[in-house]
């Protein structure tokens, strides 16, 4: 396959960078024409848990090394809880940390795969897993074909169902686990996005926007990321959260 | 629109417990034979206490989302803090969350996981004694709640309004507090008034329990009548936050709630208290 593909993100207005708890996984945009195969996975810790953003580290990496995958997912979780705790717990906190810490962290996951199709490089198939409010688009031809897990903006609510760093917190994952399968074609983009910007994008569409073409063009001179993202923020078109963009742009 | 600020650290938002602490809330509450009043409201309230400082505590420490005071009146009238809080009208969260007066470790009940409970020590932090002697001066209390809101108003003009939750059981005993209320709540940010919630646990025999009723025509006598009156109006996110205690209330449901045991006491706390735009 030949592609590129790069992330573009940026944590609450008025945040430090620090406290950003979105997470991605490859770090940096990956490119190539010697690939047959590439993952790539977004997650968004919750913001009123605490050690979120290393949950949601900790998701995408292992999605991206093969580790999480709808298939084992209890069994795989399993191990990762166990790291998140190892971390956690590695000093010692105050009273309310450790209530917190308690609670458990929750995140999002939303974990991407393509590869080539039998003995060719511009075409193939797709999966993509889901827990949770993260959304990839697939566009193509200068409309969208496939949108996954969600379909419209009414559809994003306060309390999507996200994924526990505790066991027990995980009760019911298995019915809100999604997958779905697709096929890829040269020209195709896919955009992976965490709730906001992807709440934003639904909107835009049914306002008979095109929302895509902004996303394609983002990070030009002609428009560039923050201050596109600083207006939206600041005229209530886009709630103020972490925001993540990965792109896959196919040649 | 109003009630709609993003509450941050740079925007704080501001919660005031006004406690009666006179001697009848040293009475049983109703239905409870086992329970002071003053226990069971204390408890209440350090329990919020504790909630909210979890709520606001990141892998960092504690962001200052909130400040928070608690007034009590009775023989007399002032801030209710213990420990190293005393005298202090409001605090940031983080000082709140590092200063309890001592930290008692209670035993709960908790899923395990595989379909079953076990115990767990959990640590209970204690800020707020139970007191209670003397008449209750609720028109000071109110008017000192006022000087407070208005201080903090002054220096935090865009912030989401605070909300002042007032629990008593009683008969004012220095005059009529319905102008006292007015006042409080014609304080206002630049996103809305100040919220006032009354919580009024009456001793007279012919109070039903009600919660946030639209109307004061079924209330038992002009003390709950008069604290309805005074009460705030529900917003419309605490309406959200009430229907997940399956209350289902009307577009003019008011902040206040007759006849409250303990468990309505807690489940009105948190409707009051429940941040809605935290950032």
């Amino acid at each position: 396959m030949f592609f590129l593909s790069d992330v573009l993100w940026a944590q609450k207005a008025g945040n430090p960078e620090e406290e950003y708890e979105d997470a991605f996984w490859p770090r940096i945009g990956v490119s190539g024409e010697s690939r047959t195969e590439l993952s790539v996975a977004v997650a968004d810790g919750a913001t009123e848990a605490s050690f979120a953003g290393v949950w949601a580290r900790q998701l995408v990496r292992a999605y991206c090394r093969g580790i999480l995958n709808s298939n084992n997912l209890r069994d795989s979780l399993l191990k990762k809880q166990r790291a998140w705790a190892r971390f956690v717990e590695r000093k010692p906190l105050p009273w309310y940390a450790e209530e917190k810490v308690r609670n458990g962290a929750f995140s999002t996951i939303l974990g991407f795969s393509m590869r080539d199709g039998d003995g060719t490089k511009s075409s193939g198939s797709w999966d993509a897993f889901a827990v949770g409010d993260s959304c990839v688009v697939q566009i193509r031809d200068e409309a969208p074909l496939t949108s996954f897990p969600l379909s419209n903006a009414a559809e994003f609510t306060n309390n999507p169902f996200l994924l526990g760093s505790k066991p027990e917190a995980n009760v019911g994952i298995d019915s809100q686990t999604k997958t779905q399968t697709g096929t890829w074609q040269s020209g195709d983009k896919f955009y992976l996005m965490t709730d906001a910007l992807a709440a934003w994008f639904f909107r835009e569409a049914e306002n008979s926007q095109a929302p895509w073409r902004a996303l394609r063009d983002l990070d030009t001179d002609e428009l560039p990321f923050r201050p596109w993202l600083d207006n939206l923020r600041d005229t209530h078109q886009m709630r103020n959260d972490d925001v993540t963009l990965y792109r896959i742009d196919i040649d | 629109m109003a009630y709609t600020a993003e509450i941050s650290r740079n925007n704080p938002s501001c919660f005031l417990f006004l406690i009666d602490q006179s001697g009848s809330m040293g009475d049983n509450f109703t239905g409870e034979v086992a329970k002071k009043k003053a226990d069971g409201v204390a408890d209440a309230i350090n329990k919020l206490l504790q909630n909210l400082v979890i709520r606001c505590a990141k892998e960092e420490g504690v962001r200052d989302y909130f400040h928070v005071g608690v007034i009590g009146y009775g023989t007399n009238v002032g801030p209710g803090f213990g420990g190293s809080l005393v005298g202090k009208e409001l605090a940031p969260i983080s000082e709140i969350a590092n200063s309890p007066a001592r930290i008692e470790e209670r035993t709960k009940k908790v899923d395990d996981g595989a379909g079953g409970l076990v115990d767990q020590k959990v640590k209970f932090p204690i800020w707020f004694e139970p007191t209670f002697s003397g008449g209750t001066p609720m028109c000071q209390a109110l008017n000192n709640a006022k000087g407070v809101l208005q201080r903090w108003l002054g220096q935090h003009p865009n912030s989401f309004p605070p909300a002042v939750i007032h629990i008593t059981d009683g008969e004012s005993t220095d005059g009529d507090p319905s102008q006292a209320m007015s006042d409080l709540k014609a304080l206002s940010s630049n996103d809305g008034g100040v919220l006032l919630f009354n919580l009024h646990i009456s001793s007279n025999p012919n109070a039903q329990s009600t919660a946030f009723p639209d109307s004061s025509a079924n209330l038992p006598d002009q003390y709950s009548k008069l604290l309805f009156e005074g009460a705030s109006v529900l917003t419309p996110f605490m309406r959200n936050v009430a229907a997940e205690h399956n209350f289902s209330l009307s577009d003019g449901a008011r902040c206040f709630v007759l006849n409250a045991d303990l468990v309505l006491v807690i489940q009105a706390l948190d409707i009051g208290t429940r941040p809605s735009n935290l950032r």
